[in-house]
């Protein structure tokens, strides 16, 4: 774990690595709109307007899976004091926040004509909302002060406090009674969704796992070379 | 008081008053939250205060009202049915034997004036050729859509 | 008497010289609450109907004003670096700022409530409840408000900061507090509502002295 902390040796193993991610990224996500948009059929009930769960499903676990990171680079950063734990919970936030964004916004385009409404206050949909809240709040907090250091700290602990949430957000559908459907795929009794369906599904998430690593090591990336800058900045004022 | 002692003390306090907030929050989840009824637990329901009435819509019994904007239909878990009376937009999943919930409140008649309907889908996602090959071999087992016809 | 009643008759005590700070944030509850009636009109089924949950929101709010100074004191004049070097631990130090916070701004609210109520027509029955609620939830706000003051010690713009970070927070406190007295004011059991505001309550009792400590004693490295 700790060979990874060495700067240089992140940033040979981002270049090696970015060209592949982004390359598969942009394969899997072109394959799977192919296949949601045009392979897959239209659903028994929803019809055509099925088509909206293949970008909603994959940003609505992103927007977990993202949030779980940002919890689990902070708990090694405050722990270990890894640096680079930190630059990838900020990286990662901003990244979270979109997802839970085109989440809500693509649930709210589905809600209209299946459910009837844009928007529904059910546990689902709430617990959703602060989950964007909560990411802005960390993006917020991150850059709030003067010391970065102090930023990425208090931050780290806003993301670990946070994380009560992501539970919230994944049991709301069981333990209330919801407007907002179960899960389909991770559910006891096996997947209630159809292959034909489903590999769509499955395709689009691989490549929006893949685009979320490489927008990662691109802005860790970024967020390093940005420090190096800095430090020869100082070194040359230093010099003179 | 040593040291060690007193931050045992302090760990399993901490300990005991988060069991205790789990004990809490498992016995609050037995009851009615979110004023969400079923037609037959409808009679412990207020009256005249906006409520959610949640069930299948019974089958043949929707009625569209000769002013065009005014619906009627029936809502029953299985066990009791409640008449609803709804003027508005049927959302698209609006069917017979489907599962909707809706928003109003219970009239002194006991007719439920719904403000709002709202239709609940289930977790099932099917192209329609499976399911009818699935009817057809009489291994259809989604619960809700009881093969009701379309409405809209 | 211990450290930890010391630290939190010297707040009072502060508190009790700076009367205005308290007075001015009950002031604030009442004149935000009364600004609604006028807003959306006297109709008083319609205000009687909303009491509960303006009430808790403008409670929500209220609480939220006195929060940026919490520690900001302490840490500008440096006995927060005192308190951080004394026996008594940084969490048990948290706990005092947070009940101190409370005796001074969330039992105020707590009495300040029910008189709103009655100047929004809210049915009698519902008074009982509305203060239970309040006395249960509010507690909660005092803490989660103490960790986000911790949190953002120091930084640029903290009194913008802190309602962005505690206020979502603080919404499983609203939901269920204007929940127990919805109830109550239907004829329906609050019990439910009023066990998921202890729970709260609990929860928050344990995490935000852990977390607010964890904040502090970043500010001060």
């Amino acid at each position: 774990m700790h060979r990874f902390a060495n700067p240089g040796r992140f940033l040979r193993l981002a270049n090696t690595l970015l060209p592949w991610c982004a390359g598969l990224a942009a394969v899997s996500i072109a394959l799977g709109l192919y296949l949601a948009l045009f392979v897959a059929p239209p659903d028994y009930q929803q019809g055509e307007s099925v088509r909206i769960m293949y970008v909603h499903v994959p940003a609505a676990w992103m927007a977990l899976f993202v949030y779980t990171a940002v919890a689990a680079a902070s708990a090694v950063a405050l722990i270990w004091r890894h640096p680079l734990a930190d630059l990838v919970a900020k990286a990662s936030s901003p990244v979270g926040a979109s997802f839970t964004f085109l989440a809500l916004v693509t649930g709210s385009l589905w809600g209209k004509p299946m459910w009837g409404t844009w928007w529904v206050w059910d546990a689902r949909l709430t617990s959703m909302l602060v989950l964007f809240f909560l990411y802005l709040g960390h993006m917020a907090i991150m850059n709030a002060f003067e010391d970065p250091a102090r930023g990425f700290r208090a931050a780290a602990v806003l993301a670990l406090v946070g994380f009560v949430n992501v539970p919230i957000i994944h049991f709301s559908v069981e333990w209330w009674s919801t407007l907002h459907q179960p899960s389909s795929v991770l559910r006891l009794g096996g997947p209630a969704i159809h292959a034909s369906m489903l590999w769509p599904l499955l395709v689009m998430m691989l490549g929006f796992k893949l685009y979320y690593v490489s927008l990662l090591l691109v802005r860790v990336k970024a967020e390093l070379l940005a420090a190096r800058l800095r430090a020869r900045a100082y070194a040359a004022l230093d010099a003179s | 008081m040593t040291r060690k002692r007193r931050r045992l003390i302090v760990v399993l306090a901490g300990m005991a008053l988060l069991s205790g907030a789990v004990a809490l929050v498992l016995s609050a989840l037995d009851e009615n939250l979110s004023y969400f009824y079923q037609p037959s637990e409808l009679s412990a329901a207020p009256r005249g205060r906006a409520i959610r009435l949640g069930g299948l819509v019974e089958e043949g019994s929707l009625e569209r009202q000769a002013d065009g904007v005014t619906v009627t239909f029936r809502i029953t878990d299985l066990a009791e049915s409640v008449p609803v009376v709804y003027q508005g937009l049927l959302p698209d999943l609006f069917r017979e034997g489907q599962s909707v919930i809706t928003q109003g409140t219970l009239g002194p008649d006991g007719t439920f004036v719904a403000r709002e309907v709202l239709a609940k889908h289930d977790e099932t996602y099917m192209p329609r050729e499976v399911v009818d090959a699935l009817k057809k071999a009489g291994q259809w087992r989604g619960g809700q859509e009881g093969g009701g016809k379309g409405t809209q | 008497m211990s450290a930890f009643a010391r630290l939190v008759a010297r707040d009072l005590r502060l508190a009790l010289r700076q009367r205005a700070d308290a007075g001015m944030v009950v002031l604030f509850f009442v004149l935000t609450a009364a600004l609604f009636p006028l807003a959306v009109g006297p109709e008083p089924n319609l205000l009687a109907r909303m009491a509960p949950g303006i009430i808790w929101v403008t409670a929500l709010l209220a609480v939220l004003l006195s929060l940026e100074r919490l520690f900001l004191a302490d840490y500008e004049d440096g006995s927060l670096e005192l308190l951080a070097l004394a026996p008594l631990p940084l969490e048990a130090t948290v706990l005092a700022k947070a009940l101190a916070h409370w005796l001074t701004t969330g039992l105020p609210l707590v009495v300040a409530g029910p008189l709103l109520a009655l100047l929004y027509n809210m049915d009698a029955a519902g008074l009982p409840m509305l203060v239970l609620a309040m006395a249960l939830g509010s507690p909660s706000l005092s803490l989660i408000g103490a960790f986000g003051a911790a949190l953002t010690l120091g930084a640029r713009r903290g009194g913008v900061l802190i309602p962005l970070l505690v206020l979502p927070l603080n919404i499983p406190v609203l939901i269920f507090g204007v929940a127990a007295i919805d109830a109550a004011l239907a004829g329906l059991s609050p019990r439910p509502h009023l066990l998921f505001l202890g729970a709260l309550f609990l929860v928050t009792l344990v995490t935000a002295p852990l977390a607010g400590a964890a904040a502090l004693r970043q500010a001060l490295e």
